[in-house]
């Protein structure tokens, strides 16, 4: 028993050889004292399991929808009766393919709304000229969870100028419009989740960002890839491309090797192209990414690093 | 051996052939044994090993066993060319499972000569009553403390040095006992240089440190009952490895177990035990003192066995007999490698993926004496066996190589017949036949980017490997006069779903340098064949000759050699005893194998013959028993290396030795 418990690094399995021990010598001996001592241990026991069971049956309120979220604008759009408030799950904004979740309030009740149709519209102002950038508006009217889920690529930092976001509310509680724009304030993350390339095949421009895997979910095993392409047209006009295929080599710059039986990501639907990257083990990975338009090269250059 | 141990000096060891496939040899120096052991058919012939030698050479000297070398020290035994998990090895039948994923560390380091009391080797068709294997089982039985009433402690000291790795080797044995109380400890320190080989180069990396301690206590319940607990420690630390790209910085075991003993003569069930037991082994490879390494690594793993046993010998009647077991183990596996790079985060992946192996087991072993030139066996032996992923980073990391479930549900069986006829009253014929399966190991299941360094490759598991299965047959006969006895054995082994390794081109290496990554798979089939033969001379009564040859062929099913296959190879040995005085010369020769795996990375090796001395007296300091033996191994310096050597490291040269012990 004595051995069992030197051996055993869990502290369930220790408790457990120690009772046993107990109740050997109880057995045995036939001691009183242990006896006591024994009845003590197994009813402090129970009731830790009771207060585990308690702490599971929690009081049931409503959770925070933006527990663990960052807000990073706040206004009223005016005309709407609305207060608008922008939400992302990261720490600060950078750039790339940025999710953002809206929650609007009626601006004098201060009540939720669930139902609204908005319009997004980032722009960036480098003084001599203006351009937008790819975003997607939410898919519904009806919120999620409270929470309007939409998107805004950042391709490039607020090093180069002054980006805003105007968001039009169309509130369908009272049915009236308004608009706010809101500053944001964008870094260059450590590593770069946003490349542009030129296309060989058709010379057009071509933006893309990666979604997933992130640093922080990056795991040694299957990990998620998503990566979005936007094609961009004009100055204001960046629409999501699904016309090319990606061929996806991950590899360890350090150390030279790659990883087996990755999944090339493919179009899914609004330039979102999803496949499956593996993490052979922690460190450095480099994600070589190769598009082409049939079987014509668009580009062979670009790769995004991830560190976990 | 028997009777009072302290009057005889002797022979250090002593081989025992209880019956024509199973060999068990007694090693012990100092034994006070009150009742003979057995009353099985003895053949006894002495190895003079040196004292202070490892198990390991004691081991090589074995015509069923080779040793693969990867160091020094932790030479991984292999019964006729099968090795890790075709064959158990077990120490007082507890299964300990190394915690390297390079396999040096088998259970037979844990064991110092000086602690071991019998080596049970039982080849393939007798050799699974302990657990389901295709090979056989090593058994090494440990010292249990003598037991007298005298109330006095005695023991020895042992003291030896070798040249050729200016290794120091002491040792320390204690035995006290009430008569009701007995106890046994030892324990022993070795501290060995990179040693030269043979024309004097050093190797590098050949170095290690060890110590070991073992107590063992005893209480005699009654005249038939005895309860025995056991402990045993081993730390090492500094150990190189040359074969290898990275050494050991240190390897811990701790080994405990609990018996129950019950022994009376006349009764049916004569004798059964039972056993709790528990070990763990924690192993920390690192290249720190590597230089021109790409980039510095560290492997530690670690191994958690716990287990019980009952087993016990019964007589049915006159003619029958029947040993029963039945066991449950369970063992758990992990190992990680980090790698570190400046400016980096670590480089961390699991290389054994958290993984457990929960094992049931029964084995029956019968015996019926026909008549008396009749002898009939049977062995049985059933296991179910669970293996899985523990934790979801184990998973994760398996799911790469397109696996989701890992887990696998077993039913190994085992079965063998042998009839052993006296042909005549000085020659006896044995024949045998087995099916027998064994469990894929952990590494060939969950193994991630393991890197062998003998073919140069990473290997990845494949948590679908069938288990392998063989057929197998043993042919032996057995001539015995007065002054000669001779036995000549030869075997063969068909295995189907021979785990080996297949080239995946489409994957690439993680090891820097690799040649590629191989995937653990099953051949169709591969086959054994071999030979062995030993002969043992007393013309005169102070004459002792010893001889034995093995020889073994390997074959994979496209008629390829098998990697790790000794060449032909006769140790002979010849002894000379006079008073407390004796002699001894020993040669040594293998022939060349040029018979040899290129897909392993294996290249062929010279034949070789080299020449050992010893001599050794007895005698008395302070009315002390004290013995004191020298020697000088490969007397002529040959630089040579063996066929099991992996990365073809030479050797030892010419390595003098000296050994005291003194008896108190």
């Amino acid at each position: 028993m004595l051995l069992f418990y030197c051996l055993t690094d869990t502290v369930a399995l220790q408790q457990l050889s120690c009772y046993a021990f107990y109740y050997l010598l109880i057995i045995y001996f036939n001691i009183d004292f242990m006896k006591k001592s024994l009845y003590l241990l197994v009813s402090v026991s129970v009731l830790c399991i009771l207060i585990f069971l308690a702490s599971c049956t929690k009081d049931k309120t409503e959770p925070n929808p933006v527990e663990g979220m960052t807000k990073v604008a706040e206004g009223y759009a005016t005309g709407a009766a609305a207060k608008v408030e922008v939400y992302t799950k990261e720490s600060s904004l950078t750039t790339g393919y940025t999710k953002f979740y809206i929650a609007l309030y009626d601006s004098i009740s201060g009540k939720r709304i669930d139902d609204a149709h908005i319009h997004l519209n980032p722009m960036m102002d480098m003084g001599m000229m203006q351009h937008s950038a790819p975003f997607e508006n939410p898919a519904s009217t009806e919120a999620e969870n409270h929470l309007f889920p939409c998107s805004v690529t950042f391709i490039m930092s607020s090093m180069g100028g002054t980006w805003t976001l105007d968001i039009e509310v169309h509130n369908h509680v009272n049915d009236k419009e308004g608009s706010i724009t809101l500053p944001l304030t964008v870094a260059e993350p450590a590593s770069s989740r946003q490349k542009s390339f030129t296309a060989v095949h058709n010379g057009a421009k071509y933006f893309i960002s990666l979604i997933s895997p992130a640093a922080t979910t990056s795991k040694v095993g299957i990990n998620d890839m998503e990566i979005a392409i936007y094609k961009k047209a004009s100055m204001m006009s960046w629409p999501a491309d699904s016309s090319l295929s990606v061929i996806l080599t991950p590899e360890m710059p350090t150390m030279g090797h790659g990883s087996p039986n990755n999944v090339n990501p493919v179009h899914v639907g609004n330039g979102h192209y999803k496949g499956k990257v593996n993490f052979t083990m922690t460190g450095l990975w480099r994600l070589n990414l190769d598009f082409m338009s049939g079987t014509s090269v668009a580009d062979t250059t670009q790769y995004f690093d991830v560190t976990f | 051996m028997l009777g009072s141990g302290l009057s005889v000096f002797s022979q250090s060891n002593v081989a025992q052939m209880s019956d024509d496939s199973s060999r068990s040899i007694e090693l012990r120096e100092i034994q006070v044994i009150t009742k003979e052991r057995t009353d099985r058919q003895r053949m006894l012939h002495f190895y003079r090993t040196n004292p202070s030698s490892t198990l390991e050479d004691i081991l090589a000297r074995l015509p069923e066993l080779t040793l693969i070398r990867r160091g020094t020290y932790g030479m991984e035994p292999a019964i006729r060319s099968l090795s890790g998990g075709q064959i158990n090895v077990l120490v007082d039948g507890m299964r300990i499972h190394g915690a390297c994923t390079d396999k040096m560390d088998p259970a037979t380091i844990y064991i110092e000569p000086l602690n071991l009391d019998q080596l049970q080797i039982q080849t393939g068709t007798q050799g699974f009553v302990n657990g389901s294997s295709t090979g056989g089982t090593v058994n090494l039985i440990t010292a249990a403390p003598s037991c007298h009433t005298d109330k006095k402690l005695n023991g020895s000291i042992t003291s030896g040095y070798q040249t050729a790795a200016k290794s120091i080797h002491e040792a320390l044995q204690l035995n006290y006992s009430t008569g009701q109380w007995s106890f046994l400890g030892s324990s022993s320190w070795r501290k060995s240089d990179t040693y030269r080989s043979g024309g004097g180069e050093r190797i590098a990396f050949s170095q290690y440190e060890k110590v070991n301690y073992s107590i063992t206590a005893k209480y005699q319940l009654d005249q038939y009952n005895s309860i025995k607990a056991d402990y045993i420690g081993d730390n090492g630390w500094n150990i190189g490895y040359p074969a290898l790209p990275m050494d050991v910085g240190y390897a811990v075991a701790r080994i405990g177990s609990l018996s129950f003993h019950h022994e009376q003569a006349g009764k049916p069930l004569y004798k059964w035990s039972a056993k709790l037991y528990a070990n763990q082994v924690r192993h920390y490879m690192d290249d720190t003192h590597r230089p021109n390494v790409p980039i510095h690594m560290d492997m530690p793993g670690r191994s958690l066995t716990a287990g019980m046993f009952a087993e016990g010998a019964l007589l049915l009647s006159r003619r029958q007999q029947l040993r029963i077991i039945a066991d449950a183990a369970s063992t758990r596996l992990t190992a990680s490698m980090t790698m570190y790079e400046a400016g980096q985060p670590p480089m961390y992946m699991l290389t054994w993926p958290d993984n457990r192996k929960d094992q049931y087991g029964t084995g029956l072993s019968w015996e019926f004496r026909a008549d008396s030139n009749w002898l009939l066996q049977s062995a049985l032996r059933l296991d179910y066996i669970h293996t899985g992923l523990t934790t979801q980073e184990a998973k994760d990391h398996i799911s790469i190589l397109g696996v989701t479930d890992a887990d696998r549900n077993e039913l190994l069986k085992n079965l063998s017949f042998t009839s052993t006829r006296k042909i005549n009253s000085w020659l006896k014929g044995s024949a045998s036949i087995a099916y027998a399966e064994r469990m894929p190991t952990a590494t060939e299941l969950y193994g991630f980017y393991l890197f062998n360094a003998q073919d140069g490759y990473d290997y990845l598991g494949n948590p679908g490997l069938k288990p392998e299965q063989s057929l197998q047959g043993e042919i032996s006969l057995l001539a015995h006069g007065k002054k000669a006895r001779f036995k000549a054995t030869a075997f063969y082994n068909h295995i189907r779903h021979f785990i080996s390794g297949t080239i995946n081109p489409s994957f690439s290496t993680m090891t820097i340098g690799a040649n590629g990554v191989k995937n653990f798979s099953t051949l169709p089939y591969a086959t054994l064949a071999g030979l062995e033969a030993s002969l043992l001379l007393k013309p005169v009564s102070a004459l002792d000759i010893i001889s034995s040859l093995r020889y073994t062929l390997g074959k994979d099913n496209n008629e390829d050699p098998l990697p790790m296959i000794a060449p032909l190879k006769n140790t002979s040995t010849i002894r000379y005893q006079f008073s407390h005085f004796f002699l001894q010369l020993e040669t040594e020769a293998a022939a060349n194998q040029h018979s040899v795996s290129r897909k392993y990375g294996e290249d062929k090796t010279d034949g070789y013959i080299l020449l050992h001395t010893r001599t050794g007296c007895q005698f008395l300091i302070a009315g002390k028993k004290t013995d004191l033996q020298l020697g000088i191994d490969n007397l002529l310096d040959k630089n040579y290396h063996e066929h099991l050597d992996w990365g073809n490291i030479k050797r030892p040269g010419r390595n003098g030795y000296v050994m005291l012990r003194l008896y108190f």
